[in-house]
């Protein structure tokens, strides 16, 4: 037992009492906040001589969930090891797969007590190590939470559990002719609530915004067990006071755990047009992508693939793109009827004018789909043209594309490692794909060392080291070089606002000495994406 | 000099005008070391919007912080510091045919700090969303001085907390915005507006949301104008949807009018007018289904509904609707008062109960501001 808490350093920036909330001085936080700086020091709960022995705990657990969904079996605890980012595997202590919020809020209650840190988890399927678990920690699954509980057509409004499937939702409306407008390319596994903790995105998030944008309420489960409900709960406009259902989402599973949300739905569009364009390169491509978006055009979304990607693709889906091209675009454009056909028309001759050698639109629903999900498998296809890959996710100024690409095939050159690129370029969200093979001594080091450089490539031209995959244990050591000392000690006060203890998904986000001292791990593709029916990026 | 400054009818000793960032940020921890009180004022169009400070030692003005720092067109994204009045931002904006798709009363004088801290939206939040859905970057000081970002210059990251949606609305609560990066949007080819003689309670106005060959770019409803439906986008796709509606509501026995470009300009202004006219100024917001708000207006008051955001605007120089009746109307709907005269906040509370998650507002007010030096008690709650 006292092992256990041995182990755990705690970001808790010296807090004696948790209940009252205070300012830390630097003294007393570090520079960061962390548990790790000066100052910051290891906690164990005041209760801890009344904490039950580590062998009781199952069977606490279990009685509030029941014990088919307590596991702590090692072989149990396999599944839960790692999420999307499989290179990196930590064993937790205890599984939970509480059915309800308020077995929810009771796990976390009894999780507190017995000292244990706790890591949310929808569907596993986050790249950056957000739902990894910490030693001696719970993980709080939302698998079992998966109904949708109410649609309200009027208000626009959807209350769903967080374990429902993203796609279920759109589903669940078509037959009103409605949709929940955030598509992730794991959309068809990735659960609402993941979706939440990570501000997900997805190629039409380029007009409609990203989850941020839809989820406009949330009921939430707190570090001490309290129910909060937070957001606009029942189809008002605003809630009063402080946007904390915004500083929510988003917030990688470090502020709590919401076990209901709500979303705002749309009326499907009355027209979509699909186009596919091919390039000489990823010059005149981004150049494109760039007439496009400056001539006031709005598409729906606009994805690029390079050569590689395109070579990947037709291999693993059969897709008749063609394989002598540099890059290509697909775009919608969506709307009414008029206005959609009009814009694709503009777009097609910008296209033209920036050098395209191709454009081609879908003749039928299932061509279209099959062009989509060509994209939204890419990730996945790169197995056929390489052994390994290390997936990236950085953003970009949208104008600055087509130099950073340059810079990004010269990492590739200089490190002489191929790098193939499939992404969001309507957002300038890249997802660079660095290929290696890690049976070859030193090509894995190689490949991480580029990746993590074509962030620092992304920072110097005023992006961001992530913009949709999250920071999570992956890139807790970059954030330190987009953020400053103030800045993340800043979010660390929204932190002890929530979480005073930070009980809930410690060791991520905030970089820290030791974390920083750990390699990043690299991209595997997971089995279900691997089956070939889940998509990624 | 500054005329005299006072906010929600509380009068500052010192009234400051920082001329620079830096010097903004001097002057916070100056004043936070010497647990002094203090608010900060962009362009004064709603210092009346909240409760009284409960102690005011000074009032730091924004409005020499009035650049943008960048403007990339071809990103549709500007960064501007908070001073910035929203006309001169239009101005700059519209060189590349571009626009900030957000609505306030006053553009010449409101600024972008404001704007934000207030959350300022009308007429196109509808289909342009709120400052919450463009904003996504901000720098602030912290009521202790310290400097932050949160966000960045791209359209789309994910990387750290959302600071910059917890400065909407905070009604500077939480510090001073200092500058803000803010997605924009291009400037419709053709706007054009329509009047139903209906209310929303008529079927017209259902059918006319559900049909999805239209596609308004903002929606409201007031007692002379009846439903007012405004299309932007290609001239063509506007004028279809200006017949397609005429026809509907023929079909209806509405009676239906194309707003000449002047009328619409008088109805828009209409608009502003009840953001920054009258003694009394009110919001009352509830879900948009719940029909007629729960509030009977005196006959004297003005009113503007945005129907599709369930929020209506009421203006009057006297007491709009019956003070005893606030109370029992919150129970059912957020009203909330953005002007007042000072007799009547003793007893008027501007904002109502606290929201459920209010413990959570009150230990992020604590983490930001521990001493509560920083415009205090003037927003929810007493934070």
């Amino acid at each position: 037992m006292l092992d256990m808490f041995a182990r755990l350093r705690w970001c808790d920036g010296g807090l004696t009492e948790p209940s009252e909330p205070r300012n830390f001085t630097p003294s007393e936080r570090g520079a960061c906040g962390c548990g790790d700086c000066p100052g910051a020091r290891e906690w164990a709960p005041r209760s801890m001589i009344d904490v039950p022995a580590m062998t009781e705990l199952p069977a606490r657990f279990a009685a509030i969930v029941g014990a088919r969904n307590t596991f702590s079996a090692p072989s149990d605890l396999r599944t839960y090891e790692c999420d999307g980012l499989l290179g990196m595997r930590i064993r937790p202590e205890i599984v939970v797969l509480p059915g309800s919020t308020d077995e929810v809020a009771a796990c976390v209650r009894l999780a507190r007590e017995a000292g244990m840190p706790i890591v949310p988890r929808g569907a596993g399927t986050g790249l950056s190590g957000g739902a990894l678990p910490v030693a001696g920690g719970i993980i709080i699954g939302t698998s079992r939470m998966t109904r949708i509980l109410a649609i309200d057509l009027p208000n626009r409004r959807m209350r769903v559990q967080p374990g429902a499937i993203n796609l279920d939702l759109s589903r669940a409306l078509a037959p009103s002719g409605y949709y929940y407008a955030p598509d992730p390319s794991s959309q068809s596994v990735c659960t609402i609530g993941g979706n939440v903790a990570e501000n997900s995105g997805g190629a039409h998030c380029l007009k409609y915004g990203f989850t941020v944008n839809h989820v406009v309420g949330a009921r939430l489960v707190t570090s001490d067990g309290a129910i909060v409900d937070v957001g606009a709960w029942d189809g008002s406009a605003d809630a009063l006071g402080y946007d904390l259902m915004g500083v929510v989402v988003g917030s990688e599973g470090l502020l709590g755990i919401v076990t209901e949300i709500v979303v705002r739905i749309m009326r499907i569009p009355e027209a979509t047009r699909t186009i596919f364009a091919t390039f000489p390169s990823t010059d005149e491509a981004g150049a494109a992508v760039s007439a496009i978006i400056s001539s006031g055009i709005v598409p729906a979304a606009i994805e690029m693939c390079d050569a590689l990607a395109i070579e990947a693709i037709v291999a693993a889906t059969g897709v008749d793109w063609p394989l002598d091209v540099g890059a290509a675009l697909l775009m919608d454009v969506d709307g009414l009827a008029i206005e959609a056909e009009h814009t694709a028309d503009a777009a097609i001759a910008l296209m033209r004018d920036c050098g395209a050698i191709e454009i081609r639109a879908p003749r039928d629903a299932a061509e279209r789909a099959l062009m989509w999900k060509g994209r939204k498998s890419a990730f996945a296809a790169m197995g056929r043209i390489s052994p390994n890959y290390h997936v990236q996710d950085g953003v970009i100024p949208r104008k600055d594309i087509a130099a950073v690409l340059r810079e990004i095939a010269q990492l590739g050159r200089d490190a002489g490692l191929r790098i193939a690129n499939v992404f969001h370029a309507g957002d300038g969200n890249l997802h660079p794909l660095v290929l290696y093979d890690a049976a070859k001594t030193g090509e894995e080091a190689r490949a991480e060392a580029v990746a993590g450089e074509i962030l620092r490539v992304c920072l110097r031209y005023g992006g961001s080291v992530t913009g949709e995959h999250g920071v999570g244990r992956d890139k807790a050591c970059y954030l330190g070089e987009q953020f400053s000392a103030d800045d993340l000690a800043t979010m660390q006060l929204v932190r002890a606002a929530f979480d005073p203890l930070g009980i809930f998904n410690p060791d991520k986000l905030f970089p820290t000495p030791r974390l920083c001292g750990d390699v990043p791990g690299r991209y595997v593709a997971h089995p279900l994406e691997a089956r070939d029916d889940v998509g990624r990026g | 000099m500054n005329a005299a400054i006072s906010i929600a009818g509380v009068t500052p000793e010192r009234d400051l005008a920082p001329v620079d960032r830096v010097q903004l940020g001097t002057m916070v921890r100056e004043l936070a070391a010497a647990q002094r009180t203090f608010a900060f004022a962009g362009g004064g169009t709603d210092l009346e919007f909240g409760n009284a400070p409960r102690a005011l030692d000074a009032v730091i003005r924004t409005t020499a912080l009035d650049r943008v720092l960048d403007y990339a067109p071809e990103d549709q994204t500007v960064t501007v510091e908070g001073g910035m009045r929203i006309a001169a931002l239009d101005a700059v904006l519209a060189e590349a045919g571009q626009m900030l798709p957000i609505d306030v009363g006053d553009r010449a004088h409101a600024t972008v700090g404001g704007a934000i801290a207030t959350n300022a939206f009308g007429a196109r939040r509808h289909r342009y969303g709120s400052i919450k859905d463009l904003i996504v970057g901000v720098e602030i000081v912290r009521p202790d001085g310290t400097v932050a970002r949160g966000g960045g210059k791209v359209v789309k990251n994910v990387a750290g907390f959302d600071l910059p949606k917890l400065m909407v609305g905070s009604l500077g609560t939480l510090g001073a915005i200092v500058s803000a990066t803010l997605r924009v949007l291009p400037i419709p080819p053709a706007t054009r507006a329509i009047a139903l003689a209906c209310a929303p309670s008529h079927p017209l106005y259902a059918a006319c949301l559900e049909d999805r060959s239209l596609d308004p770019a903002a929606v409201t409803w007031s007692p002379g104008e009846g439903v007012l439906l405004v299309f932007a986008g290609l001239p063509a796709a506007v004028d279809a949807q200006l017949e397609r509606v005429a026809a509907r509501a023929n079909d209806a026995g509405v009676a239906v009018r194309v707003l000449e470009p002047e009328a619409f300009a008088r109805a828009q202004q209409r608009e502003r007018d009840l953001r920054r006219r009258g003694a009394w100024r009110a919001s009352i917001a509830q879900p948009p289904a719940a029909g007629a708000a729960p509030l009977t207006l005196a006959a004297g008051a003005e009113q503007l509904a945005y129907p599709t955001l369930g929020v209506t605007l009421v203006a009057s120089d006297d007491e709009p609707f019956a003070l005893a009746d606030v109370e029992r109307a919150r129970a059912s709907a957020t009203v909330v008062l953005h002007a007042m005269p000072g007799r009547a906040r003793a007893s008027l509370d501007a904002w109502g109960p606290p929201p459920p998650a209010f413990p959570l507002m009150r230990a992020l007010k604590a983490q930001f501001d521990p001493h509560g030096l920083c415009n205090p008690g003037r927003f929810i709650g007493g934070l």
